[in-house]
């Protein structure tokens, strides 16, 4: 029963993203449309969701909710300095490999509609968190203030490579994830920052 | 004329004070309706836009065209790499300064009004090319595909640091400045990237 609203779910949410890419306006998805297509009724869609917004705040919340358990997963196992550092770059590695086909839609969508800025303001938030905790453990040995500052930049360049690697195409987003956890190593190591 | 400019910027910032309390998706607000709001003549505003979407591409472009200069200036008087290094500092504190209050906002239009998403793609591919030049000629002697790398992250970069700024006081905004353009130079003098 679970398994099967999930995957209306899912068909509802791909079905919506669809008819954004066609016709670039939200306000042209039509529960209606969708609840054809999909060959239910709008009654079972309205079920889940109130609004096209609701559509896109529910799939936002679903993948990074399944990125997260998968992330405290590893950063629970963490004992030492290497596996901190380890978990923080699993991190990125999960990131980029369960971004979806649309992912440029969905990350356009999150900083647009309000309901899903306000979540992914919230979810900057926790991101920054883990980071933070992540830094201190993975790093040892830097002041309160260092870490703070610290964790800000890698928080500010994790969102400018979220934008950055959803609009290029997946074959190329392998290689500028390495140079970017290159580049956050480079400057987590970095004696002379202060 | 100058009347007309700050009736304008007047225009500009009732709107947006208005849309950020409406709280709404900024493509269902009508011109009739922030007309009303802001309690001027539908003509009034029609003078300056042609609807919303004309508002926030007229903000966008404002910053962009703004930035350009400075980088295109700067470019042209760069005599020495330090000169570029420079540059390129200061283009990144120069956008802290040029950032308006309602800069959120807008950055939420940039990823869906269709107008504001062309020129954030028209802006993206500009900053590309200049920050190439900057790098070029500031950190010399890197070969094509090492520099191709490295700008992507500085974009990526500029552009994480964009969406924070945008979203936080200019007070915070510079105070991360200082750390941001460190840490871009750490990676650009990184003789162990490759």
């Amino acid at each position: 029963m679970k398994k099967s609203t999930n995957n209306l779910k899912d068909k509802v949410v791909n079905r919506a993203v669809n008819s954004l890419r066609r016709n670039k306006r939200i306000e042209q998805i039509s529960f209606a449309a969708i609840a054809k297509e999909l060959n239910v009724s709008i009654d079972e869609i309205t079920s889940f969701y109130s609004s096209t917004e609701d559509i896109f705040l529910e799939a936002q919340k679903k993948d990074w909710e399944s990125l997260h358990r998968y992330w405290d997963k590893y950063i629970k196992q963490s004992s030492t300095p290497g596996d901190y550092k380890n978990a923080f770059e699993i991190f990125f590695e999960r990131f980029v490999d369960t971004l979806s086909m649309d992912a440029d839609l969905r990350l356009e969508l999150s900083c647009y509609l309000p309901k899903c800025v306000k979540y992914r303001e919230r979810n900057r938030k926790r991101v920054k968190q883990k980071f933070n905790k992540l830094i201190k453990k993975g790093w040892p040995g830097k002041d309160v203030k260092v870490l703070d500052r610290q964790t800000e930049l890698v928080t500010v360049l994790f969102y400018g490579f979220i934008d950055h690697i959803v609009h290029i195409p997946k074959i190329e987003r392998t290689r500028i994830l390495r140079d970017f956890r290159n580049m956050l190593n480079l400057h987590l190591q970095d004696r002379k920052f202060f | 004329m100058k009347v007309d400019i700050q009736k304008k910027v007047k225009i500009i910032q009732k709107s947006m004070e208005s849309i950020r309390r409406s709280d709404t998706t900024l493509h269902t607000i009508t011109f009739p309706r922030l007309a009303q709001e802001l309690q001027i003549p539908m003509e009034e505003l029609t003078s300056f836009f042609l609807n919303v979407e004309d508002i926030f591409l007229n903000e966008q472009k404002r910053v962009n065209r703004k930035i350009e200069k400075f980088l295109n200036e700067g470019i042209q008087n760069a005599k020495t790499a330090s000169q570029a290094k420079e540059l390129l500092e200061s283009a990144t504190l120069k956008l802290v300064d040029l950032l308006p209050e309602h800069s959120d906002l807008v950055f939420s239009a940039s990823f869906y009004l269709p107008k504001c998403i062309e020129e954030r793609a028209r802006a993206k591919k500009y900053y590309k090319q200049t920050f190439r030049r900057i790098i070029k000629k500031g950190w010399p002697g890197k070969v094509d595909s090492v520099l191709d790398r490295q700008t992507d992250l500085v974009l990526l970069s500029v552009y994480g640091f964009y969406e924070y700024c945008a979203r936080v006081s200019k007070k915070e905004g510079k105070a991360i400045h200082k750390d941001f353009t460190n840490m871009i130079n750490l990676h650009l003098q990184d003789r162990l990237f490759f």
